[in-house]
This record gives structure tokens, C-alpha cells and sequence, in this order.
């Protein structure tokens, strides 16, 4: 027995608690979220919810801000507050019983009013990453969604109103390296070999392996080899055409060796060879997409306020304009195959090593335009996530809630169509923005205290707001009706819905994996229709 | 406490809730969810049920439970937790399995609502069918990662789970996983074999040892060097391999020269096997790659870093140590259950998979993707669990109105879609598929295998792991012989016959019937000379055959004359209705054996 000791690896506690959710967005997305900071306004049942699915997964820190007591109706709809926290401070109390989710959460309450805040102290809100607010008024809605917009802080505005629930997701703009899409498409260089690759390629001569070599090299050499010896005969064009493809598959079936009694052999590797040809002979590009992005003004025109996103796209211009000759750095990452582990580990070698010298090149000139705009600096392993995924970036630009209170605004006759259509979602829209305003006039919910007398006020919001948008009043008003009944009690199941949604997005946005809903997201518990708008 | 919810909710629904009686299956991260919301929304009498305890990897999501808590039973301690905010609430809680006599139909039907919040196949399967036989709308719920559904099942109204075939996961031939591996997951699936065969419960279709029956290494075997006498299931004949590595007292060098040395060996005297591939390369305890590495080099979490061979064999003495003391500690005849979050269970599959991936001239992977490949592990989000069982919820309180055409199924996407659609609901309810083996008026299946070799044993097995059946009894059609009693020992005496022997043949029908899950299919058996066990061919996704005016051809009169099959030509359009296996069977009784496959927290047949 040697003389070490077994070096166990023994798994730390939080991998093991985190382990499921490490699989779905590694850990720089659970670095990210550890690095998260996210900022409650009111811990409704909404808003706890939300918070509950986000300290779950190990956020870094929440800030609840929170001016109200607790009452009967937040611990019957609320399940993180105990009978015994009636009266207190609901920001508090709430924050008490999540933290005991987990331990390595931090928490802050904050018992001002956020109108208060955003008036006196609204450097407050620079410190997070992302705002979320629940049970707001209409004035403050409009007032701390433009400071955030101008803050560039992401903000999602959130409802839970009798059967009724909604978010609206707020950014300027928003990028994701990682989009996860579907199918990633193989990055091979086949008809552009690097010196690296073509070296290798040449160091193989197919016809004259032994046997049980032969079924052990990659498909990619037998592919490159068929090219090859096409090209002789083809003016070393690249094939492009169904046929060209046909005439490649029939070299390879030439590859193929057969037994002493003139049976081919089935190797597996040259099966796949062939079964490669349609996807892995398509000649490498510079996604549209992709181009559009790094030459966009914002990746030109740089300032020190430049995000990290915007910086190292510029880099990945000037890699595609040089180092590049015209394609983005090298992916690095193979496809399962048939190979031995010998060619297999080799050939992985070849393309990990030219990615992380095509990456490192990007990392110089990410390093180059830090220090010209003295800006933070970006790490290496950033870039080289970003090389890794440049071929799938994604920007989405976002709007201002602001828009949808301007009459006149492309949004507003956005929201007058879907409204003829009719669309009854967007009736929801409607009526929950009058609720917002309701509480705006009157400091309190619609229904909460006079169910009948609220309904005639609670049409005037709606027909102030239809006439915002220049649409008729709605012929019935039972949906006014519905509304004052709920009377801004929260059900139970549709925050819970809405909030896992909420939380769902905002980790999407933290972690900046995967696209998020753009950007309203509207929910009829009764009819249980969902529905998006991109506002 | 919910008295403004009342003001919102109409009269019906709040009696109705008032009146409920709600059964939730499984208090995992879905249950956990549907438990807390249930009782926010004043529903006053609940069950919950759950075979588990609670492990640290749950405390992601699974919001009821704390770390005190570990090791607990999970069905309990969401009871206490919940109670401990509401003490209104008539919960009551089972740390048992669903699949019980204890939960039979009549227990079932005492509910106005099942949901099921659980992790497994099997369990899903046998709710499916107790709440079609108490007829008590099921609502079903599953996540995977971002993704997530919801959706109802009820009696004649809806598709039920198993009316649709469900993609068989994949199996691998014995011989690639004994001879010739080519992929990790082949290294991967012999070592939690190998796991079975050291500590855990036996099975013979996991051997490990060399497969001299394999047709590649036709008449090879017998040249072999080293002389062994071969059983006629082509298994070398020795003592089983728990017993010699329990006189050897589980020393790892030793293990380690058979597994990886002797073993390797023998499979190289089987020439015909490395005429065309890279013969494997046995391996010497002293002299391992990776020896003279310094310690200090690696960088980075072990856990994602690959261990060399020499770190896999360390791993590898460790835990076989490690195990070794477990099963020591428990009562005799007692087995270990392979848990891919047991440190120790984990770092044996890791080092052996990697080991004999490096024999075989395979790449070889870290720990953390053996986990997942092991474990077969579906990842799982708070975000997504609280989604679906919010609607699950919101689900209950429409059936309890009576609106179950509003209860169509839901889809909770990873990424919204082209329309922008973040939840694709169906439009309507999905009717039943009237071919379904389960749920249709008369449920029909027929039972490909070879009659002269399948015994009645093996039909007993067939049944239950391919229709899922918990102690099926079976008669002949017409003739009302019973060839299989669910009661103890009645039958047993014809276990080792074949169904040829009792005078069974091709196109004979058999009644088969489950006690507990109320449940009868009518089994039709054709004969296929090829197949080598069984298999179910299922009309779920081919034409129906010809409708069948006449009685089928009764072929149980105990004569060998060949008749021809009743209902339809032989096809071979089979597998992909392989009835699955499943390794984290937590809900199961007995984990099934056959083609085992596994499933993980919350798995969900994605749209
Ligand atoms: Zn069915």
C-alpha cells in the first residue's frame, strides 16, 4: 500500500446543499448569486415568497424595506410570520424566519417608507443588484422605477391581488453570455484548421494504421482526410452542396476496411464520421447576431461607465479583425466520439489550447481598454467564459415602466390594441394599474373597507387609464367588480406562483444564464390564463 | 385567520375547501410547497406521505427543513414545521411508503384530491392507478431544473400517467458492460453493479465478471487460459463474488488484483474481442499511473478535478473499507443501498469507474459528473417547485368547483419561447388514450418472449416491473387456471417451469389482476424465438390491429400444437416501450430489478 494517505475528496457541506442547483448554473452562476444583493419593498405574502426561493439557493444578501406592522391578514397569508408577530415590524419578522432558511444568508430591514428613501437617502438603492417591489402605489411605482432606470439598477415590479398577480421586469439592457441554447452548435474549424489542429491532421495517415487503430481515431480526422481528398479533384473548394456532402460520405465508406472475406468492418468511428457530415462541414462564420453586437455603438464607443459586457465585446472586435481573420476565438469544446483516449485527449488538447491562447489574446485587449478607461478591472475567467459563449451572446434592451404611463408613447397604443383584440390580459393589466392608482388617492387597496362605495372610484381610475391609452370604457364592469371583492387581499397559491416567477427571473438576471421574460408577465388564477407583453 | 381570503373566494369554494380532504404524496420540494399553500388557503384536513428522510442535498428547495433536521423523516418534520406556523390544521403525517396494502383503494377514497409530489416513476405509476380505481382526481406535478408541468388526472376524463408511452431510458447489453466498454457510462454503470455485488443486494443480471457467453467471443473461451467451468448463463462459475471478497475480508489490494488485474486478464484471452478494438490493459496495485504525481499540483475543487488512477485506487481502498464497516454494522443478511449522496457509496463508484475507464482506454470523468451521470440526477430549483405547486394549488381549487375543463395541463419552460410564452398550457383537457393498458374500459397488452424459456417466475417479474404491478395473480383466459397467486407459496412449486411446460403457447391470454391497485389487464403472449427475456408490445404507439370479431384462439390446452396468434402480425417495433428500470425506487417496496435505469428528484416527462 503506498504511503499516502488516501486523499479523500470530501465534498464541503455547502457543495452538498447546493449540489442539485450547481448542475443547472454552475458555480460562477452560484458565485454570482452568492455575490447578489436584493433589495424587498414590502414583504407581502408576494414579496416573502420571493425572497424565500431566492435565500433558498444562497443569495449573498436581501434588504427588506418595510415601514408596516404586522396584521391578521399578513399572518394568514404570509407563511413566514407566527401569531406571535402581530404588531411588529413586518420587514423584520419576515426577515427573522427566512434567515432561518439559511444561515449563510445575510439580511437588513429597513423600516422607512421607500417614497421617503427615494426622496432623502436614494443612494440606498446603489448597493443592490436587483429591486424588487410589491404593493406599491402608482406615484411611488413611476417615481422609483425612473430612478432606477437612471440608475441602470434591474427593478421588477410585482402584484398579487385576489386571483390576480403580475411582474414587470425592468432593465435598460440586459446581456447574457450564457443563453444555454438548445443545440450548440459544434465549433471544429474543419475548413479553417489552425496550425495546431493541421499539424495533427497531418500527422495521421489513415490507410496505413493498424487495424485496431483504426476504429480508435476521431471522427473528425476521418472527416478532414475525406475533405482532403476530395479537394484534390475539386480545385480545394470546400463542399457546400447536398451532392458534394453525398461525394464526402462516399469517400469515407472507402476508409472503411474490410474483413479477409471482403465484409466491410463496422467501426463505430467512421459511422460517425459520416452521420457528421451535414453539421460539421458547414464552414465557420461570424454569427449576425454576434456582429451586430460588437459593432454596435455601445461596444464602439466606450466610457469608463462601460459595463463589462460592452468592454470585452469590443475586444472580441479587435480579435475578429486580427488574430481572428474574420471568426470569433476558438470554442475549445469537443463532442463525444468514438476515439481512443490517447487521440481523444490529444485532439481535446488541440482545441482547449488554441481556445485558451485565442481567449488569452482577448484578455490582453480586454486589459489594454481597462487601462485606458481606468475602469474596474475584468477577470481572466470572465473572458474566458465570454470566449467560450461568444458565438451564443444574447442583449436584450429593455423599456421604461415610465412608457406606459405616457400618453401617446408607441406603449400606450400598444396596450389600446391588445385591448380591441380583446384581450382579456391585458383587461387584468388594466385593472391592476387602477388598483395602483386607487391606493395612490386613497391610501388604501380598492374593496379593502367599502366594497360597494370603492366600485364607482375604482372606475374612474380604469377610465382615466383607458383614456391614457385612447380606448372606450369597457362595455361591463365586472371586472371592477372582482377587484373591489378581493378588496387587495393576497391568495395564498397565486403568490406563491407569482413569487416563485419573480425569484425565478431574478436569478436569471443575477446569474445572467438563460433569457428572461421580456418583460410583463400577466396571471388569472381564476381563469389560471398566463399571458406575456413586451412593454 | 384567512377571513379576507373568504371574501374573495365564493361561497362554494370555500365550503368546499372547508369540507376538503386532501391527500399529498411525497414532501420533497414540491410537496413541501403544496403543503405550506394548502394550508394557507384553510384547507383543514390533510395527509402526507413520504417513504424519506431528509439529506443535506434537499435543503435547497425544500424549505420546511432545516440541518437539524437531516436524517429525519421528511413526511414528519413538514407536518411539524407547517403546524409550527398553523396550528389550525388537521395534518397528518405517514413516513411510509405509498405502495402499501396499508393505502388501498378505500384509503383513497376517502379524498376529494390526490396530488403527487413525487420523485419516482414506480410511485407515480401505482398513484396513477389507486386514484382510476377510487376514481379521486389526481393532480400531477413534476420539475426538471427551469422546466416544470402540472396537470390532472381523472378517471374517463383525462389521459392517465402511463396512457402515453414514456421514453425508456437507456440500457446497455451485459456484454458491453462486462467485456467491452467503450463509453464512461458503460465504466459507470458496472461499477454501481460491481457496488450491488460487494455490499448491496445481489442481482444476477448485474455480474461483473467476464461475459463468456458473449456471441462476439463465439468459442473463445474455451481456449482460455485460465481454466473455469461455465454455468449455462455463460457466467464463469465461482463463488459469488460477496462471498469471496467477504473471505478476503475486503482487502482493497486484493480486490483490486481480481477486479482490475485477473478479470482483465481473462477478458484478454478472449481474442476474438480485441480483433478489432484496443485491448484493455491490466492493471498492477504497486505500480499505478499518477504514483509519482506531487500531491500539491492540483488545483481546484476535487470534487471537479479528475483523480489519476493511482488517487482513484487510494479513493477506492477508502471506501471499500468504508462499506466494509457499514455492512459489518448491520444485522446478517442485511444489504447496503447504493446513495450517490453517500460520501462513501460515491467515491467507490467514482475510483471504480475511472479505473476500469482507464483499463479500457476511455476518458475519464470528475466526481461531480460521475454524480450526475451515477445518479442520474435531474438538477432542482426553490424557484421552479414554488411555480408548479402554486398552480397545483390554484388546480385544487378549481376541481373542488367542480371546473375541471379549466384544469387543463400546464408547462413551465426553461426559456420563454418564440411567442414569448413563458407557460404553455394545453387548450383542453387531453382524453384518454382508449388503447391505454391501464386507464382504457379493458386493458390489453401482449407479452413478447420466448414461451420455452421464460419461466413463471420470470412472468411474475415481467409483471410487476413491466406493468408496474405490486402481487399480480394471473388465470388463463377461458379456462380459469391459475398459473400465478399473489398468495404466498401457492404457486410456487411451478416456479422453475417454463410457460410452454404449464401449456401455454403463442396467442394465450391471461388474465392478470392487482389486489391492491384494483387493476386487471388481459395479457397476450407471443412467441418470439429471439428474445432473450421479455417485452411488452403496447398499441400506445402502433396501428391497433385488426378489430377482433371472434373470441382470440384459446391456446391453453396444454398441447404443443403451434397456433397462430390472435390479434396481430409479430412486429419489431418494440423497445421503445421497454418497461424502465429505476434505482432510486425510494417509494417502492422493493426496487425493481430488470433494466434498471434511474430517476431523480422530481423528474418530469419534459414537453
Ligand atoms: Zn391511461
Amino acid at each position: 500500500m503506498a504511503s499516502l494517505s488516501p486523499k479523500s475528496p470530501e465534498q464541503n457541506e455547502k457543495s452538498k446543499q447546493y449540489d442539485r442547483q450547481l448542475r443547472l448554473w454552475g458555480d460562477h452562476g452560484q458565485t454570482a448569486l452568492e455575490n447578489g444583493h436584493i433589495c424587498l419593498i414590502n414583504a407581502t405574502a408576494l414579496g416573502t415568497e420571493v425572497l424565500k426561493s431566492i435565500v433558498l439557493p444562497g443569495i449573498g444578501a436581501i434588504t427588506i424595506v418595510d415601514e408596516n406592522n404586522v396584521s391578521d391578514e399578513d399572518i394568514g397569508s404570509n407563511f413566514f410570520l407566527e401569531t406571535t408577530s402581530k404588531g411588529l415590524n413586518r420587514g423584520s419578522e419576515t426577515l427573522r424566519l427566512l434567515l432561518e432558511l439559511n444561515d449563510a444568508v445575510q439580511g437588513h430591514s429597513v423600516q422607512e417608507p421607500p417614497d421617503q428613501i427615494l426622496q432623502e437617502n436614494p443612494d440606498f438603492f446603489k448597493s443592490f443588484s436587483v429591486v424588487i417591489g410589491t404593493s406599491l402605489n402608482e406615484k411611488l411605482i413611476k417615481d422609483l422605477s425612473q430612478y432606477l432606470w437612471d440608475l441602470n439598477k434591474p427593478f421588477i415590479l410585482c402584484r398579487s391581488v385576489g386571483f390576480l398577480g403580475s411582474f414587470r421586469i425592468q432593465f435598460r439592457e440586459h446581456s447574457i453570455i450564457e443563453t444555454h441554447p438548445e443545440n450548440e452548435k459544434v465549433d471544429l474549424r474543419l475548413d479553417v484548421p489552425f496550425t495546431g489542429l493541421s499539424d495533427y491532421f497531418d500527422s495521421i495517415v489513415i490507410s496505413t494504421l493498424e487495424l485496431k487503430d483504426h476504429g480508435h481515431i476521431p471522427w473528425i480526422v476521418i472527416l478532414y482526410k475525406a475533405v482532403q481528398k476530395w479537394q484534390t479533384t475539386n480545385l480545394n473548394r470546400w463542399p457546400m452542396s447536398r451532392k458534394e456532402k453525398n461525394e464526402i460520405k462516399d469517400i469515407i465508406q472507402q476508409f472503411i476496411r474490410s474483413d479477409e472475406n471482403g465484409v466491410p468492418i463496422n467501426e463505430e468511428n467512421f459511422e460517425e464520421a459520416i452521420r457528421a457530415v451535414n453539421t460539421a462541414l458547414l464552414p465557420t462564420f461570424l454569427p449576425v447576431k454576434v456582429q451586430d453586437l460588437i459593432y454596435s455603438s455601445a461596444a464602439i464607443n466606450l466610457t469608463k461607465e462601460s459595463n463589462p459586457f460592452w468592454i470585452m465585446c469590443s475586444a472580441l472586435r479587435a480579435f475578429v479583425e486580427a488574430e481572428g481573420k474574420g471568426n470569433l476565438p476558438l470554442r475549445g469544446v469537443l463532442p463525444d466520439m468514438t476515439a481512443s483516449t490517447e487521440h481523444y485527449v490529444k485532439l481535446q488538447n488541440i482545441y482547449r489550447n488554441q481556445a485558451s491562447v485565442d481567449a488569452e489574446i482577448v484578455y490582453r485587449k480586454v486589459q489594454q481598454i481597462v487601462s485606458q478607461l481606468q475602469c474596474d478591472s475584468i477577470s481572466e475567467t470572465e473572458v474566458k467564459l465570454f470566449c467560450r459563449h461568444a458565438h451564443d451572446l444574447h442583449l436584450i434592451i429593455g423599456s421604461n415602466i415610465a412608457l406606459e404611463y405616457q400618453t401617446g408613447s408607441p406603449v400606450a397604443s400598444y396596450i389600446a390594441r391588445h385591448l380591441e383584440e380583446p384581450d382579456v390580459m391585458m383587461v387584468h393589466y388594466i385593472l391592476l394599474r387602477a388598483a395602483d392608482m386607487f391606493k395612490s388617492e386613497h391610501c388604501r387597496a380598492p374593496g379593502e373597507w367599502e366594497p360597494e362605495s370603492d366600485i364607482a372610484k375604482l372606475k374612474n381610475c380604469v377610465s382615466k387609464i383607458l383614456s391614457d391609452v385612447s380606448c372606450s370604457p369597457f362595455p361591463k364592469d365586472d371586472h371592477i367588480h372582482e377587484m373591489c371583492r378581493y378588496g387587495g387581499a393576497e391568495i395564498h397559491s397565486v403568490s406563491a406562483f407569482v413569487g416563485g416567477c419573480v425569484a425565478h427571473e431574478a436569478i436569471k438576471l443575477i446569474t445572467k444564464q438563460y433569457n428572461p421574460v421580456n418583460n410583463t408577465f400577466i396571471y388569472d388564477g381564476a381563469s389560471t390564463n398566463s399571458a406575456t407583453f413586451t412593454f | 385567520m384567512v377571513a379576507r381570503v373568504a371574501g374573495v373566494f365564493d361561497e362554494k369554494l370555500t365550503e368546499a375547501i372547508a369540507n376538503s380532504k386532501v391527500l399529498v404524496v411525497g414532501a420533497g420540494g414540491i410537496g413541501c410547497e403544496i403543503l405550506k399553500n394548502l394550508v394557507l388557503t384553510g384547507f383543514p384536513n390533510i395527509e402526507i406521505i413520504d417513504l424519506d428522510t431528509i439529506d443535506v442535498s434537499n435543503l435547497n428547495r425544500q424549505f420546511l427543513f432545516h440541518k437539524e433536521h437531516v436524517g429525519k423523516s421528511k413526511a414528519q418534520v413538514a407536518k411539524d414545521s407547517a403546524l409550527s406556523f398553523n396550528p389550525n390544521v388537521n395534518i397528518i403525517a405517514h413516513h411510509d411508503s405509498v405502495i402499501s396494502n396499508d393505502y388501498g383503494v378505500s384509503y383513497f377514497k376517502q379524498f376529494n384530491i390526490v396530488m403527487n409530489a413525487l420523485d419516482n416513476r414506480v410511485a407515480r405509476n401505482h398513484v396513477n392507478r389507486m386514484c382510476l380505481a377510487a376514481d379521486v382526481p389526481l393532480v400531477e406535478t413534476g420539475t426538471a431544473g427551469y422546466a416544470g408541468q402540472v396537470e390532472l388526472i381523472k378517471k374517463g376524463l383525462t389521459q392517465c400517467y402511463e396512457c402515453l408511452p414514456k421514453a425508456p431510458q437507456k440500457s446497455f447489453p451485459g456484454c458491453t458492460i462486462r467485456n467491452t466498454p467503450s463509453e464512461p457510462i458503460h465504466c459507470i454503470v458496472w461499477a454501481k453493479h460491481l457496488f450491488n455485488q460487494l455490499f448491496g443486494e445481489e442481482d444476477p443480471d448485474q455480474d461483473v465478471s467476464p461475459d463468456t457467453a458473449d456471441p462476439e467471443a463465439a468459442g473463445d473461451a474455451g481456449s482460455s487460459a485460465l481454466s473455469a467451468k461455465e454455468s449455462e448463463t455463460g457466467n464463469v462459475e465461482r463463488k459469488s463474488t460477496r462471498t469471496w471478497a467477504a473471505e478476503t475480508n475486503y482487502e482493497p489490494e486484493k480486490l483490486f488484483t481480481k477486479l482490475f488485474g485477473d478479470d482483465i486478464h481473462y477478458l484478454l484471452s478472449m481474442e476474438n474481442l480485441w480483433k478489432k478494438r484496443r485491448p484493455p490493459t491490466p492493471l498492477v496495485w504497486d505500480n499505478l499511473p499518477g504514483k509519482d504525481d506531487s500531491p500539491a499540483k492540483h488545483s481546484g475543487l476535487p470534487d471537479q478535478r479528475v483523480w489519476s488512477v493511482h488517487e482513484c485506487a487510494q479513493v477506492f481502498a477508502a471506501s471499500c473499507k468504508a462499506l466494509e464497516a457499514d455492512l459489518k454494522g448491520r444485522p446478517s443478511g442485511d444489504h447496503l443501498v447504493w446513495d450517490k449522496d453517500e460520501k462513501s457509496s460515491m467515491d467507490f463508484v467514482t475510483a471504480c469507474a475511472n479505473i476500469r475507464a482507464h483499463i479500457f482506454n476511455i476518458p475519464l470523468k470528475s466526481r461531480f459528473e460521475i454524480k450526475s451521470m451515477a445518479g442520474n440526477i435531474i438538477p432542482a430549483i426553490a424557484t421552479a417547485n414554488a411555480i408548479v405547486a402554486g398552480l397545483a394549488v390554484l388546480r385544487a381549487q378549481n376541481i373542488l368547483k367542480g371546473e375541471l375543463e379549466a384544469c387543463t395541463s400546464v408547462y413551465l419552460r426553461p426559456k420563454v419561447n418564440h411567442r414569448g410564452q413563458l407557460f404553455v398550457p394545453e387548450r383542453t383537457l387531453t382524453a384518454p388514450n382508449p388503447k391505454c393498458y391501464v386507464c382504457a374500459p379493458k386493458p390489453e397488452v401482449a407479452l413478447a418472449c420466448n414461451l420455452k424459456h421464460l419461466t413463471l417466475k420470470e412472468l411474475n417479474s415481467a409483471l410487476k416491473e413491466g406493468l408496474n404491478m405490486q402481487a399480480p395473480d394471473a388465470a388463463v383466459e377461458g379456462k380459469g387456471l391459475v398459473v400465478l397467486s399473489s398468495e404466498p407459496g401457492e404457486t410456487d412449486h411451478n416456479n422453475d417451469k417454463t410457460l410452454e411446460e404449464i401449456g401455454l403457447n403463442d396467442g394465450c391470454a391471461l388474465l392478470v389482476d392487482d389486489f391492491l391497485q384494483n387493476y386487471e389487464v388481459r395479457v397476450r403472449l407471443q412467441q418470439e424465438d429471439e428474445e432473450k427475456s421479455w417485452r411488452l408490445v403496447t398499441e400506445l404507439d402502433t396501428p391497433m390491429p385488426a378489430p377482433k370479431e371472434d373470441k382470440p384462439a384459446n391456446g391453453a390446452n396444454g398441447s404443443n400444437d403451434p397456433k397462430p396468434g390472435p390479434s396481430r402480425p409479430k412486429d419489431d417495433s418494440d423497445s421503445d416501450m421497454e418497461i424502465i428500470e429505476e434505482d432510486e425506487g425510494v417509494e417502492t417496496v422493493k426496487p425493481p430489478k430488470r433494466r434498471r435505469v434511474e430517476m431523480s428528484d422530481e423528474i418530469v416527462e419534459l414537453c
